[in-house]
């Protein structure tokens, strides 16, 4: 059980290693929801 | 080996939910001082350790800090790998009266905090995976070993006969120091015309102060291991001092920029917190107002030379734990007495200046490994992964560029 456990928690620790550091497309995303609201205010 | 008292093992698990609430207390005290296009990669920091050292406590941590001796007192075993072996049952080498599994709950919660401390250092720049990689290092090669030295009865410094009740030196100065050397080694922020940023949300960080204080009853309290005199003391001792650590850094920042601070009520009073914590069950009452003043103005100076040297230790980590937990760690080989705790040792006031020796040694010896392996770790994952966001990231805020997420709406 005990080495179930550190292989399942090494692969976390896989996973992140290879993930992207940053989420470079969703940068833009988060300001677009921003600006929603004052166009919307707006019409 | 007597049976589990309840009372005992009542107040240990009670304690323990008390010390956790210390690390999202934290996050909201640390977030609250950063700007507002921080506050939630700096609340991640804290609020990602509650799970992460959860899982590496019970897989390795616990053995490498608590488990038997590796040899020369350094290090614990893997006999304890998975927490195989440690059961319902007590331990009659740390806890004679409670669960040995409560026990390895109540540290594991200060495995948690102690790193989520350094994470003030480097808030608003450092990649997230980069902290991800380091906490995990830090935790097992830094926090593990410290714990053993001190706490282990098999550890080096334990065998010295140093006091540390709580974790002046284990919890405060290892993260104080880890944060000055991370602080150096990632750098300053990007465009900062100030030594330091405004909070963006001051209530915010009042209130993390204030759970952090009541966080603190267990974790100075809950460190007698057991519903007894010692504990009470301890948590009388952690009032008082933390109650005049604020008064002191208040009355500082009134005298020296005219006006009563807020923020300087909540830091001086978790100075005062911190600087108690190795002294807790072995002072009275008005040896903690003693420590409490004397650490209000030695960090709220440490704080004032941190803001004119060119270090950019964002949340001033080093300034409150590692300075305010050498003080505490000295400040208890002056005022310790067997007549608080006769398990504990008479301090320089109770006629053994020899107890000052062995605490100036244990300071000496935590700050330069947490320094040195500190850094060598940092190099380490920077060649893993780049420790410091670029440009970009850091102007928009990590927020935005490491989480894909925002704080507020408008």
């Amino acid at each position: 059980m005990t080495i179930a456990a550190l292989v399942l928690f090494g692969g976390l620790l896989l996973a992140w290693l290879l993930v992207p550091a940053e989420r470079r497309q969703r940068q833009s995303e988060v300001p677009q929801r921003i600006t929603e609201l004052p166009a919307e205010a707006a019409a | 080996m007597g049976p589990i008292d309840s009372g005992d093992t009542a107040w240990l698990l009670v304690s323990t939910g008390l010390v956790m609430l210390m690390t999202p207390g934290l996050a909201l005290f640390y977030g609250g001082l950063v700007r507002r296009k921080n506050v939630l990669s700096t609340m991640m920091h804290s609020f990602f350790l509650l799970a992460l050292v959860s899982v590496t406590w019970v897989l390795w941590g616990y053995s490498l800090a608590f488990g038997p001796d590796a040899g020369l007192g350094l290090i614990g075993r893997l006999d304890w790998l998975g927490l195989e072996g440690v059961g319902p049952q007590p331990s009659a080498t740390y806890a004679p009266t409670v669960p040995h599994l409560a026990f390895m709950a109540f540290q594991m919660m200060f495995a948690i905090i102690t790193p989520a401390l350094i994470t003030g250092a480097f808030a608003e720049r450092k990649r997230f995976k980069a902290f991800v990689l380091f906490s995990v290092a830090w935790s097992t090669l830094v926090y593990a070993p410290i714990a053993h030295w001190v706490w282990s009865p098999d550890g080096w410094l334990s065998h010295l006969g140093i006091l540390d009740f709580a974790g002046g030196t284990v919890v405060h100065l290892a993260s104080g120091v880890a944060a000055l050397v991370a602080a150096l080694m990632v750098g300053r922020r990007t465009g900062l015309l100030e030594p330091a940023t405004e909070p963006h949300d001051v209530p915010m960080t009042v209130l993390g102060a204030g759970l952090l204080w009541f966080g603190w009853f267990g974790f100075n309290a809950g460190s007698a291991l057991g519903a007894n005199g010692v504990a009470a003391v301890a948590l009388v001792t952690t009032n008082t001092a933390a109650a005049m650590a604020a008064l002191t850094w208040v009355t500082l920042s009134w005298l020296h920029r005219g006006s009563p601070s807020v923020l300087g009520a909540a830091v001086g009073a978790v100075a005062g917190l911190v600087a108690i914590t190795p002294a807790a069950g072995f002072v009275t009452p008005s040896g903690a107002i003693l420590i409490g003043f004397g650490v209000g103005i030695v960090c709220y100076g440490a704080s004032l030379l941190r803001l004119r040297s060119r270090i950019d230790d964002a949340l001033d980590v080093f300034a409150v734990h590692g300075v305010g937990g050498a003080f505490g760690a000295l400040a208890t080989g002056v005022f310790a007495t067997v007549a608080v705790n006769p398990a504990g040792r008479d301090g320089l006031l109770n006629g053994n200046a020899a107890q000052l020796g062995v605490q100036l040694l244990g300071i000496t010896a935590v700050a330069a490994y947490s320094a040195a392996a500190t850094a060598v770790i940092l190099l380490l994952v920077n060649l893993v992964v780049r420790i410091r966001v670029g440009r970009d990231a850091e102007e928009a805020g990590l927020d935005v560029a490491q989480h894909g997420e925002i704080a507020y709406q408008a």
